[in-house]
């Protein structure tokens, strides 16, 4: 394997560990859709850590050896207009993905509060927040960039 | 995610196998995390396990059959036998075929421990179900390396740099996107030498009787001097895909 297959696998294999932290993300907001009780919301909370280690380890890692390898493979070029919409929408699903993070940090944070305190049954105030539509609609427009970068990257418009 | 530009039609089976793909690979990782991190909460650990059910198998069927869609549109079949079934292949369905068995062995423990679980057992039960499903997570990640880097496959050391010389037939080959034109299609038997030209917009190679040049990249060109018996031989450019679009020929050796 030459280096440019070596940066091309890792490329993928960051792509790889993002897309599947979201969809790990994604079964953990479902659960937490149904889950008002203070011990289950912070077992969640455990569990979506690996998948935020899995997307925050992904963001990076796929655009900076995506980037390096539109600079070294002469067909393509970093200005190509694919490559491009590519790093708009990694920007955006940045942002909205970081900013679903500060959401979903207020249901962990209100759990270990009220753990704290001793309650660990249910509890109307954790139910509201671990239904966060904010979060929701930040963490759903950070997966639907994350899947149009995926659709543009096999189809590649103009390449 | 950078890939190589391939023949049209392919671009829909790869999107939903890497869909797919994914989709395996996540929930993989929810179920491990949610089984090994539960801490005794039956509602976690059923998570965990119907993560496996719900997400897991349908897009392991969602990548399999995609996967074999691939295999059919890329004309594995019809490739010689030399060329046929790459180590990075095999791993691929290695992964998602032993992988699948497994996943299903995984299944039906965690299933059988999830029905214990109404009378406070099965635990031990999940937790092979739980290794099964790291297990199979590690192999997804040996896969993605597998079939994205291609290892030994597409830098064959069996080319060389060469003039021709006086005895040999010399073959000039322009290669593009998706075909071959070479400057004969008959040549004499004996040593032959094709001086190959990328003037297409992503790497190709030239592969004939059992030997090949390097990837050569766009613009750039490449010898090969092989010493050819009589007979038709078969070329064509071993990238997945590439001889399903067009890039493959025969060659009539006098």
């Amino acid at each position: 394997m030459s280096f440019q297959d070596w940066l091309f696998s890792f490329h993928l294999l960051f792509a790889a560990t993002l897309v599947g932290g979201l969809v790990m993300s994604w079964i953990v907001i479902v659960a937490l859709f149904s889950t008002n009780a203070v011990a289950e919301t912070l077992g969640f909370v455990r569990v979506a850590r690996i998948a935020n280690v899995a997307i925050l380890l992904g963001l990076p890692g796929t655009i900076a050896l995506g980037i390096w390898l539109a600079i070294l493979r002469p067909e393509f070029h970093p200005w190509d207009g694919w490559i491009i919409a590519a790093i708009v929408l990694w920007a955006i699903a940045t942002a909205a993905v970081l900013r679903s993070f500060v959401e979903y940090r207020k249901p962990a944070a209100k759990a270990r509060e009220l753990a704290a305190a001793g309650r660990l049954g249910a509890s109307d105030v954790l139910a509201t927040l671990n239904r966060t539509r904010t979060g929701l609609i930040f963490r759903a427009v950070g997966s639907v960039a994350i899947v149009l970068i995926v659709i543009d990257m096999i189809y590649k418009p103009g390449a | 995610m950078l890939a190589a530009i391939r023949p049209a039609g392919q671009d829909f089976p790869v999107l939903l196998h890497i869909v797919g793909a994914t989709i395996v690979f996540g929930s993989l990782l929810a179920s491990a995390g949610s089984l090994a991190l539960a801490r005794g909460q039956v509602r976690i650990l059923r998570i965990g396990y119907f993560s496996l059910l719900f997400v897991a198998l349908p897009g392991w069927i969602l990548m399999r059959l995609s996967g074999e869609w691939i295999y059919r549109k890329q004309q594995w079949d019809d490739v010689p036998e030399q060329l046929r079934d790459p180590t990075w292949l095999r791993i691929g369905f290695g992964v998602a075929d032993w992988g699948g068995l497994l996943f299903l062995v995984g299944l039906l423990v965690g299933g059988i421990a999830i029905r214990r679980l109404r009378h406070g057992e099965g635990s031990g039960l999940l937790k092979v179900t739980m290794g099964i499903t790291i297990v199979l997570a590690i192999g997804y990640v040996v896969a993605v390396w597998a079939m994205t880097g291609k290892p030994n496959y597409g830098t064959t050391a069996s080319a060389q740099a060469a003039a021709p010389t006086a005895s040999a037939t010399a073959v000039s080959v322009s290669a593009s996107e998706f075909k071959f034109v070479l400057s004969t299609t008959s040549v004499p038997a004996g040593e032959t030498v094709f001086t190959v030209v990328n003037r297409g917009k992503v790497a190709h190679n030239f592969w004939i009787d059992g030997n090949a040049t390097p990837l050569i990249a766009p613009g750039k060109s490449a010898t090969l001097r092989v010493t050819l018996d009589a007979g038709r031989l078969m070329y064509m450019c071993t990238v997945p895909g590439h001889a399903a679009a067009g890039m493959k020929g025969s060659l009539t050796v006098r």
